[in-house]
């Protein structure tokens, strides 16, 4: 019997990283093996995984031990911080220059063009997990960012009202993109999007200002700050402060609106549904949409939108049902800022899951893309990535949910006076993290299907 | 959103609000825990004391939560494991 098991961990092992050849990773050869034993078996030892860790978070009680470990803190000094600054910033806009000229100059293989490696794999795939295993650096290198300090500004009035909803929308607009068009094999239909990102990015920082456009607007920089709030590593007016990992997200007011939870779900729901195109289920749901002749896109529009009402009516309902089990006066609103940010945990894991292997296999092609941005190649370098590294990609969407669940232990012990409130007020909490596991769990155990219609 | 719009209380509950910092409580217990754990300095012996009561009557329900959790661990360990032999 362990013999059996052992192979059927191997399996999911393996799933997990054929998964990997979705969309950006469109260049990878994914690995894809059928599981050993029955899906609903697969999904139910992976929600019953989280739900076995919530029990056992629960038995630590003692308040203090919490804070000890969530007030761990040490800061470290950053010497010539302003030499250091100014060099990662002209790393980015460097990088933004390589994207225009390799994409329209660059040869057409999509794995020896350098544009299309440096957005997918350097910047899609290896800087969004350094964001969350390290720290957030795209609030430095972003080349918007450091062009936008230089322009004038009108400094026009931002509604208050609009608050992250823009980002919002512009982070399920931009992944609609990435999942209906080839920005990962076109080099020049890529660079000319990110055109497009520039004029509007830009555009909006003069009017707004810089600090308005992306610290509530601007989807990607949002994105890489609530990455970056799950790593060890800040920045602050000394240098550098170090915590350990997620406990940072256990904090007030990280999330702060019901604007802002929504955009955390956003970020959830998207992950997903960049896997979830790629089933023959979501085949199966699309064809008899646009035999009834609603348009292909249209159909990838309303599913993403569905999926997204779906996910966050999830939430928001758990977090009436919290208001209710922890028997408190705190809206139903203020529990579900509080209990956002572990989800980002929970995307961190999953993106690790994705993207490592990937990232891994062609970042020898990035160097040497890089190296000679307008060389055609004859053969693209790639690093073998063994079968056991799947491995880490179960590890990860493990560690992710681990985190998530202690984090959300955290804010709990922070929020009620009382302990045995604290336990209750995650159980809807729990309930929708074992339902978001399943989900993706089921997405990651499904054949991989051709996109209908694209 | 102030700390303050953190707190609905319908006007036909009953709430016990804490003297210090206005906050609203479903329970008595609840209360006074909340006061030993962010206003200890403050308090007065007979404080101090509804403190220790409410501590100690949730380390009771707190002992026969952990007995149940267990209880659920251990089902879901073994049913897992019987479905494992089986499938």
């Amino acid at each position: 019997m362990l013999r059996r098991r052992a192979v059927a961990v191997a399996a999911l092992v393996l799933l997990a990283v054929g998964r990997a050849s979705a969309h950006g990773g469109s260049l990878a050869e994914g690995v894809r093996e059928p599981l050993t034993i029955p899906t609903w078996l697969f999904l139910s030892t992976g929600g019953a995984a989280v739900g076995a860790s919530f029990l056992l978070a629960s038995f630590v009680t003692d308040r203090s031990l919490i804070d000890a470990i969530h007030d761990w803190r040490r800061s470290v000094p950053v010497p010539a911080r302003r030499i250091l600054v100014g060099i990662l910033r002209a790393l980015g806009v460097a990088g933004l220059a390589v994207v225009f000229v390799a994409g329209y100059l660059g040869p057409e293989e999509p794995r020896a063009n350098a544009a299309i490696l440096l957005v997918w794999v350097g910047w899609w795939a290896g800087l969004s997990m350094s964001a969350y295993l390290l720290g957030n650096s795209w609030a430095v290198l972003n080349p918007w960012r450091t062009i936008a300090d230089l322009l004038p500004s009108l400094d026009l009035p931002y509604p208050d009202r609009l608050g992250a909803w823009p980002s919002v929308l512009g982070l399920l607009g931009l992944v609609f993109l990435e999942v209906v068009s080839p920005l990962a094999e076109n080099a020049s239909l890529l660079a000319t999007t990110v055109l497009a990102y520039s004029v509007v990015t830009l555009a909006g920082a003069v009017l707004v200002g810089p600090e308005t456009w992306f610290g509530k607007v601007d989807p990607p920089a949002r994105v890489f700050r609530y990455y970056g709030r799950v790593a060890p590593i800040a920045a602050d007016e000394d240098g550098l402060r170090v915590r350990l990992p997620g406990t940072a997200l256990s904090e007030r007011r990280l999330v702060d609106g019901r604007d802002e939870v929504a955009f955390v779900v956003a970020l959830l729901w998207v992950t997903t549904f960049d896997g979830f195109v790629a089933t023959p289920a979501w085949a199966d749901v699309a064809r008899p949409l646009v035999s009834a002749g609603l348009p292909p896109l249209a159909t990838y529009l309303f599913g993403m939108l569905v999926g997204f009402a779906l996910f966050s009516s999830l939430y928001f309902f758990a977090a009436d049902l919290a208001h209710r089990s922890a028997d408190t006066f705190l809206t139903p609103a203020a529990l579900a800022e509080r209990f956002a940010p572990p989800l980002l945990a929970i995307v961190a894991g999953y993106h690790v899951a994705h993207y490592l292997d990937y990232f891994l296999g062609l970042s020898p092609a990035l160097a040497e893309a890089l190296a000679a941005p307008l060389a055609t190649r004859e053969a693209i370098l790639t690093l073998p990535i063994p079968g056991w590294f799947g491995g880490f990609s179960l590890a990860s969407i493990i560690v992710g949910h681990l985190l998530a669940i202690w984090v959300a232990h955290a804010a709990a012990y922070d929020l009620f006076p009382g302990r045995l409130q604290a336990i209750r007020s995650q159980y809807p909490f729990i309930a929708v993290m074992v339902v978001y596991t399943m989900t993706s769990l089921w997405v990651i155990s499904q054949p991989d299907a051709a996109l209908p219609y694209l | 959103m102030s700390e303050h719009d953190d707190y609905h209380v319908p006007p036909t509950e009953s709430v016990y609000e804490c003297e210090y910092c206005e906050r609203p409580f479903a329970r008595e217990e609840l209360r006074a825990l909340h006061r030993g754990l962010e206003h200890a300095s403050a308090l007065d012996d007979e404080e101090v004391e509804q403190f220790r009561d409410a501590h100690g009557g949730e380390d009771e329900s707190l002992r026969l939560f952990r007995l149940k959790a267990l209880a659920v661990l251990v089902v879901l360990y073994f049913t897992l494991l019987m479905i494992y032999a089986v499938v």
